[in-house]
């Protein structure tokens, strides 16, 4: 398992290089550069001005030469300076990621639990009110338009009936812990509520497969209660692809919720790579791209591994 | 199959909205309807702005966005107020050639006074003298400072410091836009020493804590992604009683819908909304909507650059019957919703440079085709007018996300189609979208400027104009804009604009849509709020603001 592991990391190398060159090629083919945030505000500006802006951030030259800059640096830890905020990139990164993982967070463990709930009721009672209840729900889940969804809530929640604030983490100049649980409810729901739906209509599918598998036949005759047998035999194994699954959406803990967090007003990296991306700030963008980038590689080996270790018929050589 | 999906999909989801809708209507003893209390934990009164953007920095000279939350902070020689007017702030006085500020010079130079106020004093305690005003110059004028008009300081030659209250700026000549410069003064002990570059680069004047200025209140806290916090200036120089407000906080708050409920909802009480979201706030108790007349203004221009563009484009009574086609006050009341002002001229009427006698060109369908008949340009077989084999087509270059654009070029499309005339669309993304408007290769656009107070709209226009992106020129027009620069008085400088936005009428040289209007929803708890549309913003005179 171990020489296992070493081998995939020392295979991850190439390919995230190989992703730094897409990325930066990808971003740099974009029209438009970041002197467009000088030009946004429709005010009149000296073409001096435009030139010399270029210059000082280095986009005038040839892209390779400015590959090679970002990879030098990166490979030093250096991931740049914003072009916009003239912020090194890894501290603006730092200072959001908290945001984004305490909401990625608190919807990965509100959709945990409540996925896990629908998806064995809807296992065990197949066809019944209850299943197709939680199978309308997923569907609702999977097709709402989430930012749709996230104006309805505060059009109830906050504007009609006033339990919960509209945007942000807290209430400035009266800010408690109570305060900012309530500022996460409302996104936390919201984000949650995709994963439930696509959680539990796997967990539903994969525990009526293993329900019908001969050891629990087994089980159930040797008078095991239905508890014992769902809960204990059944449950573990119907788990592992949707555990898989899970630690693949591991990734978006660290790389935010675009539309949630533009909609909430919710300070994470997400929102942060909307204004990154209009502002054609290429070291902002490289910097969270490659960290979005490798999330998803070392989450697709932490996902392989937690296969090899729940499921006993799966050994690594 | 996808259809059925589809449409059961649209039955869903507009069930679930009426449910929730319903569910929200049930709602009675919500906080909605009421601004926000005024008072924090210790009783202060904090003041509370949902604010459409996080700002990139706060150095006024070198941000890209409007710069309104760092002039809390930071004062200039002057301010603009909601008349489009400069007015004094850090200066006594603005100079005047009748107030004997300003000396023009036998060998054509100009040497202009400005007398800064006594006892004011920056953030830190230290005192504002006239070495910061000429730092600022220096910094503004040196390469690479990224101010947006920094090519207007380059007229002032060098800058004098007779005594510690008093700057004379020695001018190369005449330049009537030297009153709107210095809209802020950056501190000399705090910035002193550095190179241009390490100046815009440094983040601890860019977003605190260095940030510091003359200003009514003083900077606390940025936090990434969510606020910026000030506080009153107890050593305010225009007195103990001023401001009257303990605290502001600005909460960035992106999206123009959460920004809606939030204020609806009572957190805030200040936010900028959008003019189609003014019929749903109308009436929402504890707050007032102002429809604020922004200095911008959206026009539809044509460009002669590309081999097209001249073919099409450069008879100016194709222009004008191009212009009669498009009914302005049907984009202005159904589209706008009758939010905004319908422009005859850049100059927006708030201004006293404003000509109220220019009207644009009136909706007027059969003189198009009457003036391209006689221009040469009939009717083909598919209805597209024709002239020596050139069909009248051209493309408008649109920018994706901006729905007003949009839709304004979408009416242009189909009215010019009722008179002969195709337009296609190319649609880019923002960024990708400035730079092609920027480089002139493009046939139709409509666009949008922001004008400082300062009327001068040389810039735009004139045939070398750096921001004359349609290769239209005109020599009689620039020499009434570049005569109407070359003037302290307003006495001669007002005719000389005048005429300006006359010929531009004239010559049809873009077609004004409207004045674009910034729906303020403020509450009525504040007091003094004066709506500006200008760069300073509404919050020119926070020092004034009250809240009860």
């Amino acid at each position: 398992m171990i020489s296992y592991i070493g081998r995939r990391i020392l295979q991850m190398i190439p390919l995230v290089f190989g992703i730094s060159v897409v990325l930066f090629a990808v971003i740099q083919a974009a029209p438009g550069g970041p002197e467009g945030a000088l030009l946004e505000s429709g005010r009149f500006i000296d073409p001096q001005v435009i030139e010399a802006y270029r210059q000082r951030l280095g986009v005038d030259q040839p892209v390779h030469i400015q590959y090679v800059r970002w990879l030098g640096a990166a490979l030093s830890g250096d991931l740049g300076i914003s072009f916009s905020t003239t912020r090194p990139v890894a501290e603006m990164i730092l200072d959001r990621l908290p945001a984004t993982v305490e909401l990625m967070a608190s919807a990965f463990l509100l959709a945990a639990l409540v996925a896990l709930g629908l998806g064995v009721f809807s296992a065990v009672r197949q066809y019944s009110l209850f299943d197709y209840l939680g199978t309308g729900f997923s569907f609702v889940g999977i097709a709402m338009p989430v930012f749709w969804f996230a104006l309805i809530l505060q059009l109830i929640f906050s504007v009609k009936l006033g339990w919960l604030p509209v945007s942000g983490t807290e209430t400035v100049g009266a800010s408690s812990l109570l305060d900012h649980l309530l500022h996460l409810i409302l996104p936390a729901v919201v984000l949650s509520f995709r994963y439930i739906a696509g959680w539990s209509r796997y967990l539903r599918s994969s525990l009526l497969g293993v329900l019908r598998a001969d050891y629990v036949r087994t089980a159930r005759a040797k008078g095991l209660p239905e508890r014992v047998v769902v809960g204990i035999h059944a449950l573990r194994n119907a788990l592992i692809p949707l555990i898989s699954i899970m630690a693949l959406n591991m990734a978006a803990l660290f790389s935010g919720a675009v539309i949630t967090e533009t909609v909430f007003a919710w300070p994470g990296i997400g929102r942060m790579f909307v204004q990154a991306m209009f502002a054609r700030d290429y070291p902002l963008l490289m910097g969270i791209l490659m960290m979005g980038s490798i999330m998803v590689v070392v989450f697709n080996l932490v996902a392989d591994i937690l296969y090899g270790i729940l499921d006993p018929r799966i050994r690594y050589e | 199959m996808g259809g059925q999906q589809d449409h059961e999909r649209t039955r869903f989801l507009s069930l679930t909205s009426l449910a929730l809708v319903a569910l929200a209507g049930c709602g009675s003893e919500g906080t909605g309807g009421e601004s926000p209390s005024t008072s924090g934990s210790e009783g202060r009164k904090i003041l509370r702005v949902a604010y459409e953007r996080e700002i990139d920095v706060l150095n006024a000279f070198t941000s890209q966005n409007l710069v309104d939350i760092a002039f809390s902070m930071v004062e200039g020689l002057v301010t603009a107020n909601e008349n489009n007017e400069y007015i004094p702030v850090l200066a006594k006085e603005i100079p005047t050639l009748e107030n004997g500020l300003i000396v023009m010079n036998e060998d054509g130079t100009v040497d202009m006074t400005w007398h800064l106020r006594e006892g004011v004093r920056w953030h830190d305690g230290e005192p504002l003298t006239s070495e910061d005003v000429c730092f600022t110059w220096s910094f503004v004028t040196g390469e690479g400072s990224q101010t947006y008009n920094r090519h207007e300081y380059l007229g002032i030659i060098d800058c004098f410091m007779p005594d510690d209250l008093t700057v004379v700026f020695r001018w190369d000549g005449v330049y009537g836009y030297y009153a709107g410069l210095f809209e802020a003064v950056l501190p000399e002990h705090i910035l002193g020493g550095k190179t241009v570059d390490e100046i815009v680069n440094y983040v601890p004047y860019n977003r605190g804590p260095e940030i510091i200025g003359t200003g009514p209140f003083k900077f606390v806290e940025w936090k990434s992604g969510e606020y910026i916090r000030v506080v009153r200036n107890d050593d305010y120089w225009r007195g103990a009683e001023y401001p009257r407000i303990d605290e502001i906080v600005w909460s960035f708050i992106p999206d123009s819908n959460t920004r809606m409920n939030a204020m609806t909802g009572g957190q805030y009480h200040y936010g900028r909304l959008e003019p189609t979201q003014v019929v749903e706030v109308e009436g929402v108790e504890g707050y007032e909507i102002h429809l604020v007349s922004s200095n911008t203004f959206m026009h539809f221009d044509l460009s002669v650059n590309l081999e097209r563009g001249r073919t099409l484009f450069s008879d100016p009574v194709v222009r004008r019957a191009i212009f009669h086609a498009i009914d302005r006050k049907a984009i202005a009341d159904q589209l706008m919703q009758g939010t905004v002002t319908i422009a005859d001229t850049p100059i927006n009427p708030t201004s006293p440079y404003h000509n109220p006698n220019v009207f644009g060109l009136e909706f007027d369908p059969p003189r198009t085709r009457r003036m391209l008949d006689e221009a040469g340009w009939f009717p083909g077989p598919d209805g597209v007018r024709e002239k020596g084999g050139e069909r009248f087509s051209f493309v408008m270059l649109n920018r994706a996300g901006s729905a007003d654009r949009i839709a304004i070029a979408q009416v242009i499309q189909a009215q010019l189609k009722e008179v002969g005339i195709e337009v296609t669309f190319e649609t880019l993304e923002s960024a990708a979208w400035t730079q092609k408007w920027r480089s002139g290769e493009w046939e139709g656009i409509v666009s949008a400027w922001f004008l400082p107070a300062d009327p001068s709209i040389t810039g735009l226009y004139a045939c070398d104009g750096p921001n004359n992106m349609t290769g239209l020129c005109h020599p009689e027009l620039d020499e009434a804009m570049e005569r109407s620069d070359r003037t302290f008085s307003f006495a001669e400088r007002k005719p000389l604009l005048d005429e300006a936005q006359e010929l531009l009428a004239l010559t049809a040289r873009s077609l004004p849509i409207y004045y674009n209007v910034v729906p303020e929803l403020v509450s009525t708890r504040i007091g003094n709020y004066r709506g500006s549309g200008t760069n300073f913003g509404s919050f020119w005179n926070l020092w004034e603001w009250t809240l009860r």
